[in-house]
């Protein structure tokens, strides 16, 4: 009898120690605190934008309730779509470029010539620039008549460029900036991805009668691939919420040519101070942002062979 | 399958000499084992041979070629490592194949090669698992199936059975030697492991600080250990080894204790200078009559005692295959069998 009043007891204390009340009043001051800032910053911005989303409200006029009025308008808005398409080809672009060079500038990296510390130094220092300083930069750097990059092209012959002064030539200009910032980071990203692969398939490789080329193509490129991943969904996400540099060189121009959904739904809300139809583009280019992520994650999770990863 | 012949092979590593002056005949067919202790240069002797390590001087021959300057994919070797060495991202199927997919041999040739590796050694149902799916056993037989798959000249392993725990080891033993029978590939294998080598060579090569201290066949490492370094390193438990001289037909210990010399040892010829005396601890019996020591240690295991025994000083290491009542501290008479005694000189270390 003893010994099973002893089991009963050590049960009770398990259940006990097992399923904690989580509501317990005493463990409210800790959380309330983490709470209001959760709620403050995070729930009712959102929330609050959702509602604006379903008002028609113009800053200085009457707010009211409009339903759907404003998604159904973003369906039909023309420039709204182009905006899409101008973010669409800005992040691909924004992505594959610093991708390849980045990848490129690792495999560089990751050999050993002399200065290589220093050098890789150099090559990092962009990532550590404020984007507006950039942004007068380069916009100095692409003036067509006092810009060093059309001297650099007149040295090799070719003519003066206009840069992001033309509709055609803007988003791969500014993908150019992006390019020169971002792209030691995916170095960063894959230079570590790179120290941490094994040494042994590559002897085996050898072995089994691989040349450099087939020794990158079918171990370095699949080993690194998690980590390349990784650098796409990082630059993914910030390319497409990309604001500050496209503002500070272009403001969305020449004309309507550069103007991504960020920059079209900062100027209707705080140009145009049309709040409820601004809104309702936060919420579609939010859920558009999951939508992407979710995608790149479910990828990333597909190009996943190593150990530590599945535990 | 091929002849593999090491000729003055030598390798430095900057101003240290790993390995000199070394030389092996290896046979169509044969197994061999280098054995040694870490660092003695087998892996690096066996890395040159996979072409992983350049070779500092001498020739590497793979049958009639010349193949010291060759890069390792112009060998036609196969290599097992110690850790697998398999490709993380391949499936089993895609990592035996690989070799061949790199040679651009026909897809349905390939999987037919390797659905047929496969079934020799088990792996018939793991061949859609990635390598982290899998167990050390199945890894190494994975890394093996990749060896055979590519039908090459020689097959090489480093250390393969190290990172098994020991039951698998002992079956993985069995599996590696089955299928050398099987195949009947020239092999070369490296191992620190002097059961390994015992149980799975044809020939056993000791290797000691770059060089050659002894080649032959397991039982002849065994019986007739050509050094002090051999004789230590062959068997398990180790010799015994104490100091003393031939004096008056008996050999004296240092310490005074007596023991019998084989017959064929000539006291003429070998009394008076120093010599060590070699006795393995399987070859001394317990015997009510002869040397009497105290029992310092105790290990029984089931099938065998061993005891290491205090005899006037010296320390003699014991395995007794019969069921002896001992315990610490007691004593216990043991005899020595003169025909299974071995004598060293000294100052050489040679064997008498």
């Amino acid at each position: 009898m003893a010994s099973v009043s002893i089991e009963t007891a050590r049960t009770e204390t398990a259940n006990k120690r097992s399923k904690p009340n989580r509501l317990a009043p005493n463990y409210w001051p800790f959380v309330v605190p983490a709470l209001i800032v959760i709620g403050a910053v995070i729930v009712f911005p959102w929330v609050f934008t959702l509602w604006m989303s379903v008002n028609s409200w113009t800053l200085g006029q009457e707010q009211t309730f409009a339903g759907l009025d404003n998604y159904i308008r973003l369906a039909t808005d023309f420039r709204f779509w182009e905006s899409l398409w101008h973010t669409l080809i800005f992040t691909v672009l924004a992505v594959v470029a610093p991708l390849f060079l980045g990848t490129l500038a690792a495999l560089i990296f990751d050999a050993q010539f002399p200065l290589r510390g220093f050098l890789r130094g150099v090559f990092v220092m962009p990532m550590m620039a404020t984007p507006v300083a950039i942004a007068l930069v380069w916009t100095m750097m692409f003036h067509p008549q006092l810009g060093v990059l059309n001297y650099l092209l007149s040295l090799v012959g070719i003519g003066p460029q206009e840069w992001i002064y033309n509709r055609y030539s803007v988003i791969p200009s500014l993908v150019l900036v992006e390019t020169w910032q971002w792209t030691p980071l995916i170095m960063l990203i894959v230079l570590g991805g790179l120290a941490s692969l094994p040494r042994e398939p590559y002897e085996s490789a050898e072995i089994d009668g691989a040349n450099a080329w087939q020794k990158f193509r079918y171990l370095t490129l699949p080993m690194i691939a998690p980590f390349l991943m990784i650098g796409v969904i990082i630059r993914a996400i910030d390319a497409i919420k990309s604001f500050d540099i496209i503002y500070a060189m272009t403001q969305g121009g020449p004309g309507t040519a550069s103007e991504t959904i960020n920059i079209y739904l900062y100027n209707t809300a705080f140009s145009y101070y049309d709040i409820g139809y601004g809104s309702a583009m936060a919420v579609v280019f939010f859920v558009i942002i999951v939508a992407l992520s979710l995608v790149l994650m479910m990828v990333r999770a597909r190009t996943n062979w190593s150990d530590m990863e599945t535990r | 399958m091929a002849t593999v012949t090491l000729q003055n092979i030598q390798k430095r590593f900057g101003a240290v000499n790993v390995i000199e002056n070394l030389s092996v005949d290896i046979a169509d067919g044969e197994f061999v084992v280098l054995v040694g202790p870490s660092g003695c240069g087998k892996s690096t002797l066996l890395r040159m041979v996979a072409g992983l390590e350049e070779v500092s001087g001498g020739e590497i021959r793979i049958g009639a070629r010349e193949v010291s300057n060759l890069p390792a994919r112009d060998r036609d070797i196969a290599m097992v490592f110690q850790n697998y060495a398999l490709y993380p991202h391949m499936t089993v199927e895609d990592n035996m194949g690989f070799a061949l997919k790199l040679k651009r041999a026909n897809p349905a040739d390939t999987a037919e090669r390797v659905k047929k590796a496969a079934a020799i050694l088990g792996l018939e149902n793991l061949l859609e698992r990635y390598p982290r799916q899998l167990s050390g056993g199945q890894r190494q037989r994975v890394a093996m199936g990749r060896a055979i798959v590519r039908n090459p000249q020689v097959f090489l392993f480093d250390e393969p059975l190290s990172n098994l725990d020991a039951k698998l080891r002992v079956v993985m033993r069995g599996e590696i030697k089955a299928m050398h029978q099987r195949i009947g590939t020239t092999t070369i294998y490296v191992t620190h492991d002097q059961i390994e080598a015992m149980t799975m060579a044809d020939k056993i090569v000791v290797l000691h600080d770059g060089n050659i201290e002894q080649v032959g066949a397991p039982l002849e490492l065994y019986d007739r250990p050509a050094n002090l370094f051999v004789a230590g390193f062959i068997g398990s438990p180790a010799m015994n080894f104490l100091n003393g001289k031939i004096e008056e037909g008996v050999f004296r210990t240092e310490k005074g204790l007596i023991l019998p010399l084989p017959a064929e040892v000539s006291p003429a010829k070998a009394g008076g200078r120093p010599l060590v005396y070699g006795i393995r601890p399987e070859h001394i019996r317990a015997s009510d009559q002869g040397i009497q020591g105290r029992a310092t240690i105790v290990e029984g295991t089931g099938s065998e005692i061993f005891a290491k025994l205090d005899c006037g000083g010296e320390q003699l290491s014991c395995l007794f295959r019969e069921r002896i009542d001992v315990r610490f501290g007691d004593t216990v008479g043991i005899s020595i069998d003169a025909k299974q005694v071995h004598l060293f000189d000294k100052t050489t270390g040679h064997r008498l």
